[in-house]
């Protein structure tokens, strides 16, 4: 069946979404769009198609985190879907507050959902003189960029080269993998936002150039909590607080094949153990005796994963698999990652 | 189980379908198309061309029953609510949200007509003028059922249950809570028992006498479809491979297994119809599959064959108020008419 392809735009309130909305909706592409947005009425978003709707989070009666999802998209996506007219795609905008693990839960834990639509790619639009500050005060802010494949720094023009290269950094330590993208007013291809399957097991590879870039272990302390910069501008934040909540990527590599028991029961813990702190990972792997690529990608504690295309003969086959979460343990996983590989 | 051919007429209308429904009477049958128009149709052998109705700007989120015994009830992404007469040429618009989705409606047998915008509850009078003040809830509404005899309406939200009075002026709903999504909601024909279904693919069900709470699970997907037998017997339900049963008498459902009735194949049972007078149920699958299974343990008959189409899904079956007419909607557009007649002629000849 036809699964139409979801796009959501988070960031913080002032970043742009709207925006790049805006944007998005008024090129001449010829394509129908539906728009969910939560402040309703109160933007004003150019489109035949638009649904407000409030960010409702449901969690199950299990208590299972990994099956929190949001409410209102399935009630708004299920409506959607008894239109005969085709839909070219969905964007959904959310709060600045907007968890976007619920989110991106609900396209793999509601199966009506799942079979009708499905995540393109989450963009998170930043404000490149704010960032820094806001990922300093607000939870929020970091689980966005967090989340993230690709994160649109705006107003650019704001900022001095050497602050945007502050700003990128930043950015990193949280995420190694999502695409960067620079703009003033929004200003992007259309391409570099929408179409991306970055949730797409198949697509993993073709991003693989993006996604072997290192952006890591030699920089992944922790980015908050450092006060001796001058986007912060409140002395008495909490610095505790706000280590409590670290976001850091980790990103393992090794040249020897990975054995496919011990990884899956080496995934299979720590996502039991610290899948509530795993927000976001992907994976390229060789396994032993295995000429395919495993490729894996997942959200807190679900994951899924398929065999790719074959290594070629004179390839190095590099086992490479990001983390990004709370709280990591970069040395537990540095060491447990390690303890998969069968040495030759 | 034996194969049996028994389709009687067929209409395919080129747009998708999302619901069908009967009227209070069971003689008028209605399908709600993707286009936001409906198509009507006679239910009985004789039905010629359905007749077709342009309704809703977008699509209708909620085709029901009406409080007049011949009428139906519809509410649309377009904010409009319309009563429709299947004979009449055009509808009656008694209510409009610019902007705002109408995700339920519902008709009460004394008259009521109700309906949900979001968190809150509209109720309107037979004179389409408000009926008492707007009743809002702490999320926004999975399912609206006045109570058999009209007096209660059941609204079913995160966390539980709304229950309110329909005639009291100022009142606070009773509250049945129970943690998750609760999305459609059902009441019991002798008003005793509320049901809903929920998010994470089980039902949950409140006696109201002494607040006995009951637990239904196992199910594969969520449970889209529940309806009691004749007498109200069983509740024949979907959401997995086969129609799950779930006995109210001799004490039940509490301790009781449920009755499996149907194969076992992996797909999955997506609508159930059980029949007006007899402990017979037809059921749909999401492949396309009708089969017709006895709850005595007779033989079951698969009445209409699975497809390969992914818009085969079986989206809605009705029976006429006789019983002798089965209409089954297909997503992909087609309207299928069963008689039993055609069915006991197909069994004889096996």
């Amino acid at each position: 069946m036809d699964q139409v392809p979801v796009t959501v735009l988070t960031g913080y309130l002032g970043a742009g979404k709207t925006t790049l909305l805006n944007r998005i909706l008024s090129e001449p592409h010829g394509k129908k769009y539906a728009v969910i947005v939560n402040e309703f009425g109160e933007v004003g978003i150019d489109n035949d198609l638009i649904v407000g709707a409030d960010e409702e989070i449901f969690e199950m009666n299990n208590g299972c985190i990994c099956c929190t999802v949001r409410g209102d998209l399935i009630r708004v996506i299920s409506g959607l879907m008894k239109r005969a007219h085709h839909l070219d795609g969905i964007l959904i905008e959310t709060t600045g507050l907007a968890d976007p693990g619920p989110v991106a839960q609900t396209f793999f834990v509601d199966a009506d959902v799942a079979s009708r639509s499905k995540l393109d790619s989450i963009v998170t639009v930043v404000d490149a003189k704010y960032l820094r500050q806001r990922l300093h005060d607000s939870k929020e802010a970091q689980e966005q960029i967090a989340f993230a494949d690709v994160i649109l720094i705006n107003k650019t023009d704001l900022v001095s080269e050497g602050d945007l290269k502050k700003v990128t950094q930043s950015i990193r330590q949280i995420n190694a993998f999502a695409k960067i993208v620079y703009s003033e007013r929004c200003q992007v291809e259309l391409d570099q936002v929408l179409g991306l399957g970055r949730f797409d097991l198949n697509k993993i590879l073709e991003h693989e150039p993006d996604f072997l870039h290192v952006h890591d272990e030699h920089h992944a302390h922790a980015v908050l909590g450092e006060c001796h910069d001058h986007a912060c501008t409140h002395p008495d934040h909490h610095h505790d607080h706000v280590h409590d909540h670290t976001i850091t990527s980790v990103s393992l590599t090794t040249d020897q094949p990975l054995d496919p028991i011990r990884f899956e029961n080496w995934m299979g813990d720590l996502r039991a153990n610290k899948g509530n702190d795993l927000l976001r990972y992907k994976g390229i792997l060789a396994l032993v005796n295995s000429d395919k690529r495993l490729v894996v990608q997942g959200v807190h504690m679900m994951m899924e994963g398929s065999n790719q295309s074959e290594w070629k003969k004179d390839e190095t086959r590099k086992s490479r698999l990001v983390f990004i979460g709370r709280n990591l343990n970069k040395k537990a996983l540095h060491e447990g990652f390690q303890a998969c590989a069968v040495s030759s | 189980m034996s194969k049996v051919s028994a389709l009687f007429r067929q209409w395919n209308f080129n747009l998708p379908i999302s619901a069908l429904v009967a009227n209070r009477r069971g003689d008028w049958i209605m399908a709600a198309l993707g286009d936001g128009s409906v198509r009507s149709l006679p239910a009985h052998q004789e039905a010629e061309q359905p007749r077709v109705l342009d309704l809703h700007k977008g699509v209708a989120l909620s085709l029901q029953m009406d409080a007049d015994e011949h009428s139906f009830l519809s509410g649309g992404d377009d904010g409009k609510v319309y009563i429709i007469d299947p004979q009449l040429d055009a509808p009656t618009l008694i209510a409009e949200h610019k902007n705002q989705w109408i995700d339920h409606v519902a008709g009460s047998t004394e008259g009521l007509r109700a309906y949900a915008v979001g968190k809150n509850v509209h109720i309107l009078n037979d004179t389409g003028s408000p009926h008492g003040e707007v009743l809002s809830h702490p999320s926004s509404l999975g399912g609206l059922a006045f109570s058999p005899n009209g007096k209660r309406l059941a609204a079913s939200h995160y966390n539980g249950v709304s229950l309110w009075w329909t005639n009291a002026k100022h009142t606070l709903p009773t509250k049945l809570v129970w943690k998750g999504s609760h999305l459609g909601v059902l009441w019991h024909p002798e008003g005793k028992i509320v049901l809903t279904s929920l998010q994470e693919s089980a039902l949950h069900g409140w006696r109201l006498s002494d607040n006995a709470e009951m637990q239904m699970q196992g199910y594969v997907g969520k449970v889209h479809a529940m309806a009691f037998t004749a007498k109200a017997k069983y509740l024949a339900t979907s959401g997995a491979e086969q129609v799950i049963c779930w006995p109210f008498f001799g004490g039940g459902p509490w301790g009781k297994s449920p009755t499996c009735l149907g194969g076992q194949d992996a797909r999955l049972i997506s609508c159930v119809a059980p029949h007006p007078k007899d402990e017979l149920i037809a059921a749909g699958y999401s492949d396309g599959m009708i089969i017709l299974a006895p709850l005595d343990g007779r033989m079951e008959y698969m009445i209409h064959i699975p497809s390969a189409d992914p818009k085969a899904s079986v989206v809605g079956l009705v029976w006429n108020a006789r019983g002798d007419c089965l209409f089954a909607a297909l997503e992909k557009g087609d309207l299928l008419m069963f008689t039993l007649e055609s069915v006991r002629k197909a069994v004889a000849h096996v």
